[in-house]
C-alpha cells in the first residue's frame, strides 16, 4: 500500500539488533529509536507546544477516542484537523481508539462488526468499526494512524487470543480500505497473537502481506511476565522486514527502551512519565525522586546535576517540593523535566549506537540504575543475553 | 553594600493621580518599577500556573510573596536557602515584596494580640510574632516588605477602642520593623484605621512621620460600596506625603483600579487576572481612547471560556493581544481544554490574562503622560461600569 514517509538506516549497532534511522513524515524527520510523549486530548499535560519544540520532541501522541468525543469530528474538520487545532507544527500519531474502549469501558463487546460500548454521554449503544475508526482518524489528520485491532488481555488465554489475532487481520484489510489519506497519512498495522510464538509468526507473515508503511506490536504490556514480554518483542523484530519502522505500544521505564532497543524496536510510547509527573516523581538516570517528601524539603540541588531541562537549569528540589502536587506550576516543571529525561535518554542510546558503543552504553546504564548486580531484573539480562550481551559478567569487569 | 531605592515622580498634575517609577538599586543591579503598576500575584512562590520561561514572556516588574504561604512550617525551608529569595524563586529579575499575608484572599484566620498576628496556612491558623516576622523576611531577603498591620478586616463593627488599638499595634510593629530589618530592605508601613476618620488620619499621619519607603492601604472589608472604600482610603491618601509610593489591597476589576488611581494609587495587588483565569474567564477590555472596534466582545471585561458558543470560535482570546496565548492558540482550542480539564487551560489564560494586565497599566501610564487619562477613565467607565460588580454611579468633579 501508499506510504507517506520514508525510513532510512543510518547505523546499526555491531552486536544487538539495535539501530538508528530517520524516519521522514510529513511534519518532519523522526530521529528513531523515539520516545513519544503522549498528549492524550490534543494537549501534553499542562505544557505549550513552545516548550515541546524547546524540548525537542519531533512526534507526540493523540488518542483518537478523546478527540473524537471532544472536540469531536466536526470540529476538528472545520478547523483542519488536530495539527491546526492545538498548533503542533511536528508529528503526531493517533491510535485506533479501540484500546481506550475496552480499557475504558467495562461495557465494552467485541463483535466482527467492530467494538461494542455504551456512550458515556448518554449511555446509547455505539459501534466502533475500523471504517469509522479510520475516518476519524482521517479527520485528526495524524502523520501516523493506527488499525483498529481486537484487544484482548495479554493474559487471556484460549481460542480468544487466536481470533483476536485472525480478526485483526481482517479488520486490518477493512482500514485500509476505508483509508482516504494514504499520501498524507501512513496507516501501521498491528500485531497480535497474544503470547503464543505460532499466533504471533502467523499474524506477522498476512500482516507483511499488506505492506503497511510500518508495524506495531500490540498486545503487550499488559501486566504478562517480563520474560515472555521480551521474548514475543524480539521474535517479532526478526520477522518483521527490516525495511520499516517497528513500533511497540505502551512501553516506557528507562529499562525497557534500553532492551527493547537493543532487540531491534524503533518506536516507543507510554503515558507513564507524564503521568507520574503529576504525583510529584522525577525520573533520574539513578531511579526516580518522589518530590513530594518532606526529606527534600531542605534539598537545594536540582533534580539532576547533568540535566540541561528548563525545570534543572532553575529550580533546586526544594523549590518543587513545595509545589508539587499543590500547585500547577510543580506538576509542569516536573512534566517538562520527565519529557526532558526520556528524549535524552534517547538521545543517548541514539549516539551510542552512531559511535558503535552501544554495548558499554547498557552496561554503564544499568549500573546507574541499580544499586547491585544482583538487583539487575532477570527478564532484561535474559533478553540482554539473547543479544549477545552478558550484563552481569560485562558488569562486573569494566 | 550600597542600595538605595527611590520613588520619582515624573508626571504630577494638579489632581491626585500621578506617574512615577520606583528605582531599586541593589547589589549593583538597577530595577525599574513604572508606576501606575500592580505586583504580579504569587501563590507558593511562583505566579499561578506559570512556568519561568512562559512568566518571562510577559512585561511584569514587581512581584509579591504573601509569607503565609510558607509558614505551616517553620522556619519556612525555603527561608533557609543561602541565597535568598530571588534566587530560591527564580525571581531575580524582579523587584520582590513580601507580605504576611495573601492580598488576593485573606482568609479568615484568629484574632491578633499585642505580640500575636494569626495567618492562615496549609496546616490551619497559626501565630507569628514581630520578631519571627523580621527574622524570616531577613533571611528571605527581598527588596521591600510591608510590614506587620493589625487588620480589622474580619470584624463587623469594630469599635473606636478596637480601631484605636489596631492603629498602635501596627505603628508599634513598624517601629520594630524599621529597627531591625536588615539594611537594603525597603519597610513599607501599613495604613489603618478601619471606617474611622479620625483614626485613619492618625494612622497616615504618624506612619508618614517614619522612616518608611511607603504606605500600604488594605480596601479588603472596607466599605459597603466601592466609592465608599474609595473615600475611606483617600482620607489616607490626602494626609500621606506625594513622594513616597503607595500600595492598596482589594481593587480588582478595572473600573476600580482607574478609580483608585484617580485618588493617586500607584500600586494595586495584583490577584485580578489569576482570579479571572480560574473562573476561564479571559481579560478582554479594552486599553484605547477611541471608540472600540466592534466584535461580539462589545462592553464586556470579560470572556467566558467555559461557554458552548466558542466551540467552533477559531479568533484568539482579543485579536489586538500580543501574548503567547493569541499569538498561538484559538477561543475554540482553550474551550476544549477547559471542557476536558486540561492543565494547559489555565497555562493560556493566566499567559493572556497577566499580559493584558500590564498592557492596561502600561496604557494607564501613557494616558497619564500624554494628559489623556481624564477622558480615558470617563470612556472606560461609561463603557464597562455596568459591567462591573460595583455599581456606585461615578462623577469625575
Amino acid at each position: 500500500m501508499k506510504s507517506a514517509l520514508t525510513w532510512e538506516i543510518v547505523a546499526q549497532c555491531s552486536r544487538t539488533k539495535a539501530r538508528v534511522a530517520k524516519l521522514k513524515l510529513p511534519h518532519g524527520v523522526v530521529d528513531t529509536p523515539v520516545f513519544m510523549p503522549v498528549g492524550t486530548q490534543g494537549t501534553l499535560k499542562g505544557l505549550t507546544v513552545k516548550q515541546l519544540e524547546d524540548l525537542d520532541c519531533q512526534i507526540m501522541l493523540n488518542n483518537t477516542y478523546h478527540l473524537g468525543l471532544r472536540p469531536g469530528k466536526e470540529v476538528l474538520e472545520e478547523i483542519g484537523g488536530a495539527h491546526e487545532f492545538q498548533n503542533w507544527k511536528r508529528n503526531l500519531l493517533t491510535d485506533s481508539g479501540g484500546f481506550q474502549m475496552v480499557s475504558l469501558l467495562k461495557l465494552a463487546c467485541i463483535t466482527e462488526g467492530g467494538v461494542e460500548f455504551q456512550s458515556p454521554h448518554d449511555g446509547s449503544k455505539m459501534l466502533l468499526t475500523p471504517e469509522h475508526s479510520i475516518s476519524l482518524q482521517n479527520s485528526i489528520g495524524a502523520d501516523i494512524i493506527m488499525q483498529l485491532d481486537d484487544v484482548v488481555s495479554s493474559l487471556t488465554t484460549g481460542p480468544r487470543v487466536e481470533e483476536a489475532m485472525l480478526r485483526s487481520i481482517r479488520w486490518l484489510d477493512r482500514c485500509i480500505i476505508a483509508h482516504k489519506k494514504p499520501e498524507s497519512q501512513n496507516l501501521f498495522a498491528i500485531i497480535q497473537g497474544g503470547l503464543d510464538v505460532n499466533l504471533r509468526r502467523r499474524c506477522i507473515e498476512e500482516m507483511k502481506k499488506r505492506e503497511t508503511p510500518g508495524y506495531a506490536i500490540g498486545g503487550l504490556s499488559g501486566g504478562e511476565e517480563k520474560d515472555i514480554f521480551w521474548r514475543i518483542v524480539t521474535l517479532c523484530t526478526d520477522l518483521l522486514p527490516k525495511t520499516k519502522p517497528i513500533y511497540c505500544m505502551g512501553v516506557g521505564y528507562t529499562e525497557d527502551l534500553i532492551v527493547c532497543s537493543a532487540l531491534g524496536v524503533d518506536m516507543y510510547d507510554c503515558v507513564f512519565p507524564t503521568r507520574t509527573a503529576r504525583f510529584g516523581n522525577a525520573l533520574t538516570s539513578k531511579g526516580t525522586l518522589n518530590l513530594k517528601t518532606s526529606k527534600f524539603s531542605q534539598d537545594f540541588r536540582p533534580i539532576e546535576e547533568d540535566c540541561d531541562c528548563l525545570t534543572c537549569k532553575t529550580f533546586t528540589r526544594a523549590y518543587i517540593h513545595i509545589h508539587s502536587t499543590r500547585e500547577t506550576v510543580g506538576c509542569h516543571l516536573i512534566t517538562i523535566h520527565n519529557v526532558s529525561y526520556q528524549l535524552r535518554l534517547m538521545r543517548n542510546i541514539r549516539q551510542a549506537i552512531i559511535e558503535n558503543r552501544f554495548p558499554s552504553f547498557i552496561i554503564q546504564s544499568f549500573k546507574d540504575l541499580f544499586d547491585s548486580v544482583d538487583k539487575y531484573p532477570k527478564w532484561a539480562v535474559n533478553a540482554l543475553n539473547s543479544v549477545n550481551i552478558n550484563l552481569t559478567s560485562e558488569s562486573k569487569n569494566p | 553594600m550600597a542600595s538605595t531605592f527611590s520613588f520619582e515622580l515624573i508626571v504630577k498634575p494638579d489632581r491626585c493621580f500621578r506617574l512615577g517609577r520606583i528605582i531599586c538599586w541593589r547589589n549593583k543591579e538597577r530595577k525599574v518599577m513604572s508606576t501606575p503598576n500592580f505586583l504580579a500575584y504569587t501563590v507558593r512562590g511562583s505566579v499561578p500556573h506559570l512556568t519561568p520561561d512562559n512568566l518571562r514572556e510577559i512585561p511584569v516588574e514587581a512581584l509579591e510573596i504573601p509569607l503565609e504561604n510558607f509558614l505551616d512550617i517553620q522556619p519556612p525551608p525555603s527561608s533557609l536557602y543561602p541565597h535568598g529569595a530571588h534566587k530560591f524563586f527564580n525571581f531575580e529579575d524582579f523587584m520582590l515584596f513580601f507580605d504576611i499575608r495573601d492580598p488576593g484572599e485573606f482568609k479568615k484566620a484568629s484574632f491578633n494580640t499585642d505580640k500575636i498576628v494569626s495567618v492562615s496556612t496549609l496546616q490551619g491558623v497559626c501565630k507569628i510574632t514581630s520578631d519571627t516576622y523580621v527574622k524570616y523576611i531577613n533571611s528571605y531577603n527581598p527588596d521591600a516588605v510591608i510590614s506587620l498591620a493589625d487588620m480589622t478586616t474580619f470584624e463587623k463593627t469594630p469599635g473606636l477602642k478596637r480601631i484605636k488599638k489596631s492603629v498602635n499595634r501596627t505603628l508599634d510593629w513598624l517601629d520594630y520593623a524599621l529597627a531591625n530589618i536588615k539594611e537594603g530592605i525597603q519597610v513599607f508601613g501599613a495604613v489603618v484605621g478601619h471606617n474611622n476618620h479620625e483614626e485613619r488620619i492618625r494612622s497616615a499621619q504618624e506612619t508618614a512621620n517614619k522612616n518608611v519607603a511607603g504606605f500600604l492601604l488594605n480596601g479588603h472589608g472596607l466599605g459597603a460600596t466601592s466609592r465608599e472604600r474609595l473615600d475611606l482610603l483617600k482620607i489616607s491618601i490626602n494626609n500621606l506625603p506625594n513622594d513616597k509610593p503607595r500600595i492598596a489591597y482589594g481593587f480588582e476589576n478595572p473600573v476600580d483600579i482607574l478609580r483608585g488611581i484617580f485618588e493617586g494609587i500607584d500600586i494595586f495587588d495584583g490577584s485580578y487576572p489569576s482570579k479571572k483565569t480560574e473562573e476561564g474567564n479571559a481579560l478582554i477590555f479594552t486599553l484605547e481612547n477611541e471608540e472600540f472596534i466592534s466584535d461580539d466582545t462589545e462592553k464586556s471585561l470579560l470572556l467566558y471560556l467555559h461557554d458552548e458558543k466558542y466551540k467552533t470560535d477559531f479568533r484568539p482570546l482579543l485579536s489586538s493581544c500580543k501574548c503567547y496565548a493569541c499569538r498561538n492558540h484559538t477561543r475554540a482550542y482553550i474551550h476544549h481544554l477547559l471542557r476536558t480539564r486540561e492543565m494547559l487551560a489555565t497555562v493560556l489564560l493566566m499567559s493572556h490574562n497577566l499580559y493584558h494586565y500590564t498592557q492596561f497599566f502600561k496604557k494607564i501610564r501613557e494616558h497619564i503622560e500624554k494628559n489623556r487619562f481624564i477622558t480615558f477613565v470617563d470612556q472606560f467607565c461609561q463603557r464597562y461600569d455596568d459591567t462591573c460588580e460595583s455599581k456606585t454611579i461615578y462623577q469625575i468633579q
